[in-house]
């Protein structure tokens, strides 16, 4: 039931974001909103790619650690810069993700 | 009266032609979303949700960076309100594409504009707003394009289910990793500009420490807010000065 009630709560809050603007707005947004909403993408992404990357849930608590994942995703980084694609950009990084594994690491 | 009639008719059988338009052109976006959906399925089923939970989530939410993280957030175990409070702010962009979109819809009924809002993408969004900027675009041609994405994402949702149910643990294969990667391959592109290099480090450094101080995934509402509200401040300031 609580999974069906938040995918009801997620629908809201993001056809409000769609469909506010839309509706409501008579005249342009503020200046500073629609700046500060051009970055929300960049740092929610940055958000959500280093913690799970550097941060590991231990049972005593999170702690950094340095593995395979985080030079998995430096390859992975590496792709998307030189080309772009994101399906490459997975591939990459799970390619050498596995190879470190493989490896030992 | 008569011409003018014609002539009308003759305009609506050619916004007629604009939604298949839209829907066509946006079949080559298709390739990019289909492995998302696709992912975010066998992701979700993972992360213990439903066949029916993942294919009406992909149906009544229809985002796709937000959907990813509340499958990886689940699968965390994390508090339902701080799911739908970080859906809110990953979802706050479209604020912006809606907000671009006012001028074009101005005289169109309310049902159409709610239409429209239902199925926005940052995909479609592009693509119609392209036309838009040439002089050509139009509400159908619009609407065709977001049918377009619409109907990739579910049928790579529902692909997906199907390749899941048959998949029983994809942490064991580190396909959990598929998250971040795909989030590399969104983020880089954006880093190209020094502010954006700025915001990201800022993100990041926020990110680290919420997840090492705080519970649950509260980091990622704080990196959001702090780091882009930091953009918007060294943006502007610029600007004064």
């Amino acid at each position: 039931m609580d999974i069906w009630l938040t995918l009801l709560g997620m629908a809201l809050v993001t056809y409000a974001a769609r469909a506010l603007p839309l509706i409501v707005m008579r005249k342009e947004l503020p200046a500073w909103l629609t700046t500060w909403l051009s970055f929300v993408p960049v740092a929610i992404y940055t958000a959500l790619v280093v913690p799970p990357l550097l941060v590991k849930q231990l049972d005593q608590g999170p702690s950094l650690r340095f593995g395979a994942e985080v030079l998995a995703g430096i390859v992975a980084a590496i792709v998307a810069w030189r080309n772009g694609n994101i399906l490459l950009t997975i591939i990459a990084g799970l390619l050498c993700f596995w190879l470190l594994r493989w490896l030992g690491l | 009266m008569n011409l003018s009639q014609a002539q009308k008719s003759d305009l609506e059988a050619l916004h007629e032609h604009d939604f298949r338009q839209g829907y066509l052109d946006t079949l080559p976006l298709w390739l990019g979303a289909f492995p998302f959906g696709v992912v975010y399925a066998i992701s979700a089923l993972n992360a213990g949700l439903s066949n029916w939970q993942t294919i009406v989530m992909s149906l009544i939410v229809y985002a796709g960076a937000a959907q990813f993280t509340a499958v990886g957030l689940f699968a965390a175990g994390a508090a339902p309100i701080s799911i739908v409070i970080t859906t809110a702010i990953i979802n706050a962009r479209h604020l912006l594409l809606a907000a671009t979109l006012v001028p074009y819809l101005r005289k169109e009924r309310l049902s159409i504009k709610a239409l429209i809002a239902a199925q926005l993408t940052d995909e479609s969004f592009a693509i119609g707003m392209s036309r838009f900027i040439d002089g050509k675009g139009s509400i159908r041609y619009q609407l065709g394009s977001n049918l377009s994405m619409y109907t990739v994402w579910q049928v790579s949702t529902i692909l997906g289910v199907f390749i899941g149910e048959r998949i029983p643990n994809t942490s064991d294969y580190g396909l959990d990793l598929v998250f971040p990667f795909t989030f590399i391959g969104l983020l880089v592109p954006l880093l190209k500009t020094r502010i954006n290099r700025t915001v990201a480090a800022w993100a990041a450094v926020f990110a680290i420490a919420g997840a090492l101080l705080m519970p649950g995934s509260w980091y990622l509402l704080m990196a959001g807010i702090l780091a882009s509200g930091i953009g918007c401040w060294l943006t502007l300031r610029k600007k004064e000065a």
